[in-house]
């Protein structure tokens, strides 16, 4: 409902500026133009109109965000529980981790998708390793804030019951972690969405939204909307991605106390 | 049964201390210092005692505690538990422990907290499930069983901790100020309660609760040991002579008033 609201509220803002300013069609274009760009036909009037090309594309770009969330989340996991068990480990490999978050993506992207093309991996492995890139340090650094917040009494309560490391984990360790997990899945979400959509581009891919955005970039000063259609869908893919995370969390850590 | 007289080893067996604290010291570093949490303390408990511990902070009682737990080592000295190193009696499961705060795990129904112990201990599912409706009963929470902790009041709450210390039928019973996070009169009632539980348990469970609620001491224990700080050490042992069971006709005694005023007094010296 506040959501409906807000998007009223933008759309006339939006509109407003237009009007009050004079901005033209080309710089910000109506956004009643932008919504009848997705019923507009697609290659010419030969393909299906524009929301359901987005709708296919998006499809395939879900596809690769979700194999890099998956990836992502799994090594993010492996590496915060290596951390909590090792300082060693954490004092070494952090500063590499933070220190990947760093470097550029358009900068990795290409890199990985050549190499990755190179050694004959197909084409949605680069892309998925680029969301995975994206994606793993959020987890691993929530995971961490996790397994580090069991209180001390709760595991002083363990090894009063001579548990094992173990059961530990599986009883107490992950359990507690699970808010501080899911906190860092629905970032993972959305970033799994950018690196999968950022990959696309030096892949040189046939299909996805970041092959649609691209199109419609260059043909950015024939048709204004269409660029926006597609921006458009990116955020629509992000928000079902983050929406799907916060439903399994509701679904998973429902039992849990109002935080 | 073997008869004692016949046999003087068992006799020596029976009498021996199911707790021996010999010449224990504890100290940490703390930034600059080392500070001396315990300094030469000694002490034995028999079985089935139920010993207070109490002190102003600094001087130690949580960490004599959790010395005998084997949740910390000792500096110097050493400790036996049923003959044993603390250690040991730890693998053996010897300890049921009770913090001030319930620590209950949230995702967990108060049943299932209850058996969390039992499920490390490998328990079977229908073992697990019988001790559980005991102990939820014997703490008067039969009801509530598929509640969550957070649904539960501060009191009940520490009863379900309680019960789950208590679960496993452990020898010894560790309490580091159970009742301290509660108010007045839940405390009182919860007092009673445990020496109820405590002796349908089985007397034969040793206590050991530590506190720096005078009134509470007098009331629970059998002993109450008053420790001084800096460094912590043990003052003096009250013997406290109140016959059982006790209820609020216990509170309200003369002699009940004396013990509370001595202790006091101990503790005004240390």
């Amino acid at each position: 409902m506040a959501t409906l609201l807000l998007l009223v509220v933008i759309a006339i803002a939006w509109e407003g500026a237009k009007a009050l300013f004079g901005i033209p069609d080309q710089k910000l274009p109506h956004l009643s133009a932008i919504l009848a760009e997705f019923g507009a036909p697609t290659l010419g009037g030969s393909g299906p109109i524009l929301a359901v090309a987005l709708f296919q594309n998006g499809l395939v770009t879900l596809g690769e965000a979700l194999m890099g969330f998956v990836l992502g989340g799994l090594l993010g996991c492996v590496l915060a529980i290596v951390f909590a068990a090792s300082r060693l480990f954490e004092r070494g490999l952090l500063p590499l981790v933070v220190g990947s978050q760093t470097v550029p993506i358009l900068a990795i992207a290409p890199m990985v998708v050549v190499g990755l093309g190179q050694l004959g991996a197909p084409d949605w492995v680069a892309k998925a390793v680029v969301a995975a890139y994206l994606t793993f340090f959020p987890v691993t650094i929530g995971m961490l804030r996790g397994l580090r917040s069991v209180p001390l009494d709760a595991l002083d309560l363990m090894r009063s019951y001579a548990a094992a490391a173990w059961p530990t984990f599986w009883k107490l360790r992950l359990p507690a972690a699970l808010p501080h997990l899911f906190t860092a899945l629905k970032i993972a979400a959305t970033a799994s969405v950018i690196g999968a959509l950022v990959a696309e581009l030096p892949a040189g891919s046939r299909y996805g939204i970041g092959v649609e955005i691209i199109k419609a970039a260059q043909f950015y000063n024939s048709n204004p909307p269409h660029l926006y259609a597609t921006i458009i869908a990116a955020a629509a893919l992000g928000l079902c991605f983050y929406g799907s995370v916060a439903l399994a969390e509701k679904l998973i850590v429902r039992e849990r106390k109002a935080e | 049964m073997p008869n004692p007289i016949a046999n003087p080893q068992y006799l020596i067996a029976m009498n021996a201390p199911i707790i021996a604290i010999d010449r224990v010291t504890k100290t940490y570093d703390s930034g600059g210092g080392t500070v001396t949490a315990l300094h030469d303390v000694s002490f034995s408990i028999q079985a089935g005692e139920f010993i207070a511990l109490i002190g102003p902070s600094g001087c130690g009682k949580s960490t004599l505690m959790r010395l005998v737990g084997d949740l910390d080592q000792p500096s110097a000295g050493s400790i036996q538990v049923k003959g044993k190193p603390p250690r040991q009696a730890r693998l053996d499961r010897d300890y049921g422990i009770v913090f001030q705060s319930p620590v209950l795990y949230d995702w967990r129904t108060v049943r299932k907290n209850v058996e969390l112990p039992l499920e490390i201990m490998g328990r079977t599912e229908p073992a697990r499930q019988e001790r559980s409706r005991a102990m939820l009963q014997l703490v008067g929470l039969q009801d509530f069983g598929e509640a969550y902790p957070w649904q539960l009041s501060g009191g009940m709450q520490q009863r379900v901790s309680i019960a789950r210390a208590l679960s496993f039928d452990p020898a010894l019973l560790l309490m580091d100020e159970p009742f301290g996070a509660l108010d007045e009169i839940t405390r009182e009632r919860m007092q009673a309660e445990l020496l109820l539980i405590c002796g349908d348990a089985g007397a034969d469970t040793t206590v050991i609760f530590v506190t720096h609620s005078i009134p509470e001491a007098v009331f629970l224990a059998d002993r109450v040991v008053v420790m001084s700080p800096r460094p912590g050490r043990i003052e003096r042992v009250v013997d406290i002579d109140l016959p059982r069971p006790r209820d609020i006709a216990t509170r309200e005694s003369p002699r009940y008033f004396e013990l509370v005023t001595e202790v006091r007094e101990s503790l005004r010296e240390s």
